[in-house]
C-alpha cells in the first residue's frame, strides 16, 4: 500500500510537469526544456539572491498564500517573456529550430542562475510542516505525498474545465487540433500561445514548490531531470494529448518507483535504464502513444 | 683581442647575472582551478586556503629564501579548459601545479603537469586514481580516500554508539559516494562478522523523491539502529529531510560530503546527525592548530571558510613547501621523494604519510561532528584501525 502511495504521488508530480510540456507543444509543436528552469526559478525565487552558501529566505517567509501567488506570478511572467522574446519571432520557422531555441534559452537560464546564486546547491526551510508524516491507518505517509496528489487532481481538473467550459480554452483545443484552420476561423494565434506559456508558467511554480517542499533543496540544475522525465512522458502519452501527456507522467514516475521498490538490489542501480526501457516498449507498441491526438494523426 | 678580451668579460658578468637572477628569482606555483563554473564552489574555499598559506610564507621570507608567486587559470569546469589551463602554466615556467579538487576535472591538468615533468597537487580530490596508479607518479591530491570516510564512521559507530544493525543508502550518482559505502560495507564486514548490515539500497543525488528506499527502510526487520548515507549535497540533504519526515529518527551516519552548516535548512532541527569531516569550522574543534588556521582565513577574508574543505589548500601548500626545503630544491625528482618520505608528518590538517606507491591518505584522523537541534558539536578525532587494501582502494575487491 505503502509503495502504490510513493508511485502515485512521484508520478503526480511528473504528470503536473507533462501536463505543461504537454500544452504547449500542443499549441505550438514544441518541445519546451525550458520548462525545467521555469521550475528552477520559481524554487529560486523563494530566496534573497545572492551566493552566499546559507540561503535567506524572500517570499518564501511570506504567508503560505502569498507565496504561492508570488512565485506563480514570477515563474508566469518569465514564460511569457521567454515566449514573447525567444519564440514568438521564430513561430513560422522550422520546429527544429524552435527546438534549439529553447535549449538556448534553458542554458543562458542555468548560467544565470549560477552567476547569480553560485553553483553550490543551497538548502532551504519552506513547508517543512508540509512534510512531516501524516499517519492514515497504521500507514505514516509524508504530508507532501498527499498534497502533491491533491494538487496534481486539482491543477489537472481546472486545466479540463478551463478548455471544455471556456471560450478561451476552447481556441486553445482548436489551435492544438489545426493551429493554421484554427487561424482561419479567427482564434488570434498570439494569445492563445501566451496563454498557453502561462498556465505551463503556473504549472512550473507549482511543481516547483512542491519539489521544494519535498526535498528541501535548491540546484540550478534541479529541473532536468524532471522535464526529462516530462518529456519522456508526452512523448508514451501521445504527442499533442493533454490526458495522455498527464497520464504517461503518472505512469513514467509511479514507474520509476515501483521499479525502485521491486527489482532485485543488484538491479537496482539501474532503475533509469529499465524505465527509458519500458518508454521504448510503450513505443514499439504504441508508436503513436498512448492516446494519440487527432492532429498528430493528420500530420503522420 | 682586446674584442674578445671584452667579449669573455662581458660573458662573464652575464653569468653572474644569471645566478644571481636565479637565486631570487621567485618560485612559481599555477592554479588550474575552477574560478567560473559549478566546481568553483567547491574549488573556491581552499583555494583561498592555499593562497593565504602562501602570503604567510613570503611573510615570513620566502621559500628557499624565494617568494613564491602565484598564476591563477580558470578551468571554466570544463575538462578540454583544464587540460589547456594546465598546458598554458606549465608553459609559463610553474614550479608546482595544483589541479581541481575533483578527479574528473583536475586530471586533465595534471596529466599536463605530469608529462612535463612537474609536480601536480588536486586541491581535494578523493580519489586514489589520482596518483601513482592513474594520472602520474607526480601527482598527489591533498585529500583522504573516500573510503576511509565509510571506514571511520563503521568504526566510531559499532565502537562508540553501540550500532550493531545499521542500514546503507548509497548515492550511485558519483565515485566518490559509492567509494564511501563500499569502505564501510567492508569494514563493517570486519568489524561484525556474524551479524551482517540490515540492508541496502540505492539512490540517485537528482532523485526529486526516496519513497520507496524509505519504504524498504521501514519494512525491514528487525528495524536499523543506524542508517549510513553516502552522499554529497543537494542529495545528501533531500534524503536526510525525507528520512526525518517519515518519522526515521535513528542517527544518520553520513560521509564528509556532508560536511557543514550550509545544507541544514533542509531539515530544520536537525538531530542524530554524525559526520566526519577534516575540521571544523565553528571553532571548538579539539586541536588547537586548526583553530588557529579558522582565526587566520577569518581574519584574512571577513567570513568563515564555507566548507571545512578550505584546510586541505592550507595543508596543500604547507606540506609542498616543507618538502621543498627538505629537498632545498624545486626540482620535481628531489621534491616528490621528500613527499614520498612523509611518515605522519604534521601539518595542518593532521599526521600525513605518502608511499612510491600511494600519493593519498589511507590513515589521516579525521574530526567526527554531531548535529543535534540543528547545531554542529565536536565529537572527537577518529583515526582509523582498519586500513583499505589497494584492491578496497580501487574498487576492484575488498
Amino acid at each position: 500500500m505503502q509503495v502504490l502511495i510513493d508511485a502515485a504521488s512521484t508520478g503526480s508530480l511528473y504528470a503536473l510537469v507533462a501536463l505543461a510540456i504537454g500544452l504547449v507543444f500542443g499549441v505550438m509543436r514544441l518541445i519546451n526544456f525550458v520548462q525545467g528552469d521555469y521550475i528552477t526559478i520559481g524554487a529560486y525565487a523563494l530566496i534573497v539572491p545572492s551566493a552566499a552558501a546559507t540561503p535567506t529566505l524572500f517570499i518564501g517567509l511570506w504567508p503560505v498564500p502569498l507565496a504561492i501567488g508570488g512565485i506563480m506570478l514570477i515563474v508566469v511572467l518569465v514564460a511569457l517573456a521567454t515566449e514573447r522574446a525567444a519564440f514568438r519571432p521564430l513561430r513560422q520557422t522550422d520546429p527544429s529550430t524552435l527546438l534549439i531555441s529553447s535549449f538556448a534559452l534553458s542554458f543562458l537560464f542555468q548560467q544565470t542562475m549560477m552567476l547569480v546564486y553560485n553553483s553550490r546547491p543551497k538548502s532551504v526551510d519552506f513547508g517543512s510542516s508540509l512534510a512531516a508524516a501524516v499517519a492514515i491507518g497504521d500507514l505514516r505517509v509524508p504530508g507532501i505525498q498527499l498534497v502533491t496528489m491533491a494538487t496534481a487532481a486539482i491543477c489537472g481538473l481546472a486545466l479540463i474545465l478551463f478548455l471544455r467550459r471556456t471560450s478561451l480554452g476552447i481556441e486553445m483545443r482548436a489551435a492544438a487540433e489545426d493551429f493554421g484552420m484554427a487561424q482561419l476561423l479567427g482564434v488570434r494565434a498570439n494569445r492563445v500561445i501566451a496563454l498557453a506559456f502561462a498556465i505551463s508558467g503556473a504549472l512550473g511554480a507549482v511543481s516547483a514548490l512542491l519539489i521544494v517542499v519535498q526535498t528541501g533543496t535548491l540546484d540550478y540544475r534541479m529541473g532536468v531531470m524532471p522535464v526529462i522525465y516530462g518529456f519522456f512522458a508526452t512523448v508514451i502519452g501521445g504527442m499533442g494529448s493533454l490526458a495522455g501527456a498527464a497520464l504517461g507522467g503518472f505512469l513514467v514516475g509511479a514507474a520509476s518507483q515501483l521499479l525502485q521498490a521491486w527489482l532485485p538490489g543488484d538491479l537496482r542501480p539501474f532503475r533509469d535504464a529499465f524505465v527509458f526501457g519500458l518508454v521504448i516498449l510503450v513505443l514499439l507498441v504504441r508508436p503513436e502513444g498512448i492516446a494519440r491526438s487527432r492532429a498528430a494523426r493528420e500530420r503522420v | 683581442m682586446k674584442m674578445l678580451k671584452s667579449g669573455m668579460a662581458a660573458f662573464a658578468a652575464a653569468v653572474m647575472w644569471v645566478g644571481v637572477a636565479q637565486a631570487q628569482e621567485p618560485i612559481r606555483i599555477g592554479f588550474a582551478v575552477a574560478e567560473s563554473g559549478w566546481m568553483n564552489a567547491y574549488d573556491g574555499p581552499p583555494l583561498k586556503a592555499a593562497l593565504l598559506k602562501i602570503e604567510e610564507i613570503n611573510a615570513a621570507g620566502g621559500l628557499l629564501g624565494r617568494k613564491i608567486e602565484t598564476v591563477i587559470a580558470d578551468t571554466k569546469t570544463e575538462r578540454e579548459q583544464a587540460a589547456k589551463a594546465g598546458t598554458e602554466l606549465v608553459q609559463k615556467g610553474v614550479d608546482l601545479l595544483v589541479i581541481s579538487a575533483d578527479y574528473d576535472f583536475g586530471a586533465p591538468a595534471g596529466l599536463a603537469a605530469q608529462r612535463a615533468g612537474l609536480p601536480a597537487f588536486s586541491l581535494g580530490a578523493a580519489d586514489p586514481k589520482m596518483g601513482v596508479q592513474g594520472v602520474g607518479n607526480l601527482v598527489f591530491t591533498a585529500n583522504g580516500a573516500a573510503q576511509v570516510e565509510g571506514i571511520d564512521m563503521a568504526e566510531w559507530a559499532f565502537k562508540r554508539k553501540g550500532i550493531r544493525n545499521p542500514y546503507v543508502l548509497e548515492d550511485q550518482s558519483i565515485e566518490y559516494s559509492k567509494s564511501g559505502c563500499a569502505g564501510f560495507r567492508s569494514a563493517w564486514k570486519k568489524l561484525s562478522p556474524d551479524h551482517p548490515i540490515a540492508g541496502s539500497d540505492v539512490f540517485k543525488n537528482d532523485d526529486p523523491s526516496i519513497a520507496a528506499q524509505i519504504t524498504r527502510i521501514k519494512s525491514t526487520s528487525p528495524a536499523p539502529d543506524a542508517i549510513y548515507m553516502c552522499s554529497f549535497t543537494p542529495g545528501g540533504a533531500s534524503v536526510t529531510r525525507q528520512l526525518r519526515a517519515a518519522g526515521i529518527d535513528v542517527p544518520i551516519l553520513a560521509n564528509v560530503g556532508m560536511t557543514d552548516d550550509y545544507w541544514l535548512g533542509a531539515v530544520p532541527n536537525l538531530s542524530n546527525f554524525y559526520v566526519p569531516t577534516f575540521m571544523s569550522i565553528f571553532g571548538d574543534d579539539p586541536r588547537p592548530e586548526l583553530n588557529v588556521f579558522l582565526d587566520k582565513f577569518t581574519k584574512k577574508y571577513g567570513a568563515r571558510p564555507e566548507s571545512a574543505y578550505s584546510v586541505l589548500g592550507y595543508s596543500l601548500i604547507e606540506q609542498w613547501a616543507k618538502a621543498v626545503e627538505r629537498a632545498k630544491s624545486t626540482d620535481a625528482k628531489a621534491v616528490v621523494a621528500e613527499l614520498e618520505a612523509f611518515k605522519d608528518e604534521p601539518l595542518t590538517v593532521g599526521p600525513t604519510s605518502y608511499s612510491k606507491d600511494l600519493h593519498i591518505q589511507v590513515n589521516r584522523p579525521l574530526l567526527v561532528m554531531e548535529v543535534q537541534g540543528g547545531k554542529h558539536r565536536s565529537l572527537e578525532v577518529w583515526r582509523n584501525e582498519i586500513i583499505p587494501s589497494t584492491q578496497l582502494l580501487f574498487r576492484i575487491g575488498e
